[in-house]
């Protein structure tokens, strides 16, 4: 059997490292240089916002993936544990606290030094933390974004009003923030030009999404695990546009032509939560089985049209129900509708070992996509960016074991 | 000492008591996080409880949660399963560590209490967030009162903030008997005195303590003059992780616990309009490790070092808190510099690892004595 076969890359996502993330970096580096303003952001942060007001802003999360895929996670992992940091934490922040720790060859050469931090409350209480430590140790100013959590699980349509007033002025006080820290005053013309532009990204994006509904998937969970960079780091700019333009018009041409990004589709699985990045390879395994993961449990969480008009309120309900801040029956609610829209055979419940949020709840999502769907979901136990908390041999058996289920049930 | 074995036998007799409670006829509330406003509840003729684990494994629990989460929360979910906690008429929670605030929701699946409430708190105490502390307070009384059918006037809740504040007055108090050289009453007995007041009523409690005050001085069995330590990390819901310390060769005269000082430190102001009062007290106290002013804890460890002139500190969060062991690293530093030993461990609620615990603590102590 020749392994190359199987598989049918897209164009588009050829070399996107050396495309689109390294020289991202190299120019938040350049713009800290020049003595431009350089965030660190954190997971559910409003990214428009900063784009608006000329701010670069880097995503430790993402450069904490990259370092990952890199393989350099588990040194960096060390060195903060080193440092003292418990092991049981969230790798994506050893990773990045070991990096500013022992800055010995890093990926792209690190992250800029900060300026200033946003942390928002809606992923989870790592985040807070994690800013507060580099934030004392960079000596720099750290914004919380106080989001209130969605504790009955709704949608963005049935969100409380408190919750989104309350968001509408945390909103307002992170600008105040980011112009006592430039010293500029938030232009709001700009403001609404940022937010058409993230519309169009975001349209192109749903498009694009949409297209992996189709049999044979068009797209899968490594190339869209990338991909997704432009949605989290650059909506609202012009570069997220042009690069999902050209995405779509790929992945829209293999729908009609009929062409999977594997020969020979026989299952469709959702993937939730982060992958192994030190491990992509996990994918093709998967592919070589003839499984394909056709949706992420991630990829369109951040996806929601904006209202040019109310900008700030749009932002509420797009990142309040946000599953990770939602209490778990959003979860459920979300996996189900992504279950039918895909057309799922089965879902893939990655934990994350340092990650609270990730984990708990995950077998009650198993029992109740089960009982009302009659799909089946398989739990891992894995991290997304410290190897020594998969067991790879566990993993692929376990895998494997999942899709010969699939096969026996069709 | 008689008086001092009163708190351990409500320990041992929390659920009797709560059950008692019911026999009466009256509501029983069971909460999980020192950021729940108690007042309102007391206010609404209930028994607030505060909702702990055991020792009795989690097997039942391990159902239902990952292995990689805090396993206090994970205890306090098995003694539910194990239908300990069907005295509940309401659950409460507050969304305030991912550990609980996502278990609340498998709570609510599995143990199915009569009606479960989340308090959405904020995670800071400036600008919006309190006013939006302020309406969720006001929902909370609304829903208690919707719920348990009782009006909970200004009057009563007023006249509850009294009762609360007495008792964490006489609590001060009590930690004052710790300042002597040895101390008037050991580390265990101290998180003995605050947790048994989270599990019966502080009209019961306030007189319990007055009656210890009066007497505890005449103590004849003081405690030996060991090495003066303190005690930081979060909610230590049994007396075994202290009694381990102690029984090293030490005594722990202070503390930066959930279930320990953070639990009683501040006072609710008497004012008109009592619900911002609690919505001030409560976001202005001691703060979690969870919350943006996370330095004003720093700065209480500090404090309570000093005043109580300890000799070291534990850290001693529990495996898989994050909050807390995010904090660790840095918290060691500041107390270094200042002087202070520390040593950093993580513990299990089922208490295994003991052997492992002691010997690190033992020789812990052995560094200090020089
Ligand atoms: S992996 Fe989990 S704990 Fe880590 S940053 Fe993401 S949401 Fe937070
Ligand atoms: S440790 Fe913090 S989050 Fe946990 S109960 Fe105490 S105050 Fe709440």
């Amino acid at each position: 059997m020749s392994e190359k076969k199987i598989e049918n890359p897209l164009q588009t996502m050829r070399g996107f490292y050396r495309k689109h993330v390294e020289p991202f970096y190299e120019e938040a580096h350049r713009a800290k240089k020049e003595g431009k303003p350089v965030a660190w952001v954190a997971s559910t942060t409003p990214i428009e916002i900063l784009h608006a007001m000329d701010i670069i802003a880097v995503w430790p999360e993402n450069y904490a993936s990259v370092c990952a895929a890199l393989q350099t996670s588990l040194k960096l992992c060390q060195a903060a544990e080193r440092k003292g940091f418990s092991k049981d934490l969230c790798s994506y922040a050893k990773c990045v606290l070991g990096s500013i720790y022992e800055p010995v060859s890093l990926p792209a050469g690190g992250l800029p030094e900060p300026d200033f931090l946003i942390a928002a409350t809606g992923a989870c209480d790592t985040h807070l933390k994690w800013f507060q430590v580099v934030s004392r140790i960079y000596r720099k100013p750290l914004f919380l974004l106080d989001m209130p959590y969605n504790v009955t699980g709704v949608d963005g349509d049935n969100l409380e009003k408190t919750w989104i007033e309350h968001y509408k002025k945390q909103i307002t006080e992170m600008i105040e923030f980011i112009e006592k820290q430039t010293g500029k005053e938030m232009d709001k013309n700009r403001l609404k030009k940022v937010v058409e532009l993230s519309n169009k990204c975001n349209d192109l994006w749903t498009e694009i999404m949409n297209y992996r509904k189709e049999t044979p998937c068009p797209m899968g969970a490594r190339e869209a695990f990338s991909a997704i960079l432009f949605m989290l780091s650059f909506a609202g700019t012009k570069r997220a546009i042009q690069f999902y333009e050209e995405l779509r018009d790929e992945v829209k041409g293999r729908v009609k032509e009929g062409k999977g990004i594997i020969e020979n589709e026989k299952y469709r699985l959702l993937w939730d939560n982060l992958p192994l990045w030190y491990n992509l390879g996990l994918f093709s395994y998967l592919r070589q089985m003839g499984a394909v993961v056709a949706v992420e449990a991630f990829s369109l969480v951040w996806a929601g049209k904006m209202d040019p008009s109310k900008p700030f309120e749009s932002l509420a309900r797009k990142h309040i129900p946000n599953y990770s801040n939602s209490s778990i029956d959003r979860k459920i609610e979300w996996f189900t509708w992504l279950s039918k829209e895909y057309k799922l055979n089965g879902l893939i419940l990655a934990g994350n070992w340092g990650c609270r949020m990730m984990s708990i709840g995950e077998i009650d999502v198993r029992d109740a996509i089960q009982e009302r769907l009659g799909i089946p979901s398989l739990v891992l136990d894995v991290d997304a960016a410290d190897p020594r908390n998969s067991d790879m041999e566990r993993v692929k058996a376990n895998l494997r074991a999942f899709v010969e289920m699939l096969g026996k049930k069709k | 000492m008689k008086i001092i074995n009163k708190f351990r036998e409500i320990i041992s007799n929390k659920h009797e008591i709560a059950r008692n409670w019911k026999k009466q006829g009256k509501p029983v509330i069971g909460w999980t996080c020192t950021y729940t406003p108690e007042e309102i509840i007391h206010a609404a003729g209930a028994l607030p409880v505060r909702i702990t684990g055991d020792l009795e494994g989690t097997k039942y629990a391990d159902a239902y949660l990952p292995t990689n989460m805090c396993s206090f929360a994970k205890s306090c979910m098995d003694v539910a399963l194990r239908k300990k906690y069907d005295y509940l008429d309401g659950f409460i929670a507050s969304n305030t560590c991912d550990n609980y605030g996502k278990m609340y929701d498998v709570w609510r699946y599995h143990v199915k209490t009569r009606f479960n409430h989340m308090i959405n708190t904020p995670h800071k105490n400036t600008g919006s967030s309190r006013e939006f502390f302020y309406i969720e307070l006001k929902n909370f009384k609304d829903l208690l009162e919707k719920r348990l059918g009782k009006k909970i006037s200004g009057e009563k809740l007023k006249s509850s903030i009294r009762v609360y504040n007495e008792n964490r007055r006489l609590l001060r108090k009590t930690y004052e008997l710790r300042k002597k050289n040895p101390p008037v009453i050991t580390g265990r007995e101290t998180l003995e005195i605050v947790l048994s007041s989270t599990f019966t009523s502080k009209e019961e409690h306030n007189l319990i303590l007055k009656q210890l005050l009066d007497e505890i001085e005449e103590r004849s069995d003081l405690p030996e003059e060991k090495v003066r330590l303190l005690v930081s990390g979060g909610e230590i819901d049994i007396v075994e992780p202290i009694k381990i310390i102690e029984e090293c060769g030490a005594n722990v005269v202070a503390d930066d616990l959930c279930t320990g000082s953070r639990y009683f430190w501040n006072i609710v102001e008497e004012s008109n309009d009592p619900l911002k009062a609690l919505t001030d007290r409560y976001l202005d106290q001691i703060p979690c490790p969870f919350t943006y002013q996370y330095q004003e804890r720093f700065r209480h460890v500090m404090d309570m070092a000093k005043t109580f002139d300890v000799e070291g500190v534990i850290l001693f969060p529990i495996k898989f808190c994050d909050t807390y062991l995010f904090d660790s690293p840095q918290l060691t530093e500041e107390l270094k510099n200042q002087g202070y030993p520390v040593l950093n461990l993580e513990w299990e609620h089922s208490m295994t690892g003991v052997a492992g615990l002691k010997t690190r603590i033992e020789a812990f102590l052995e560094m200090i004595r020089g």
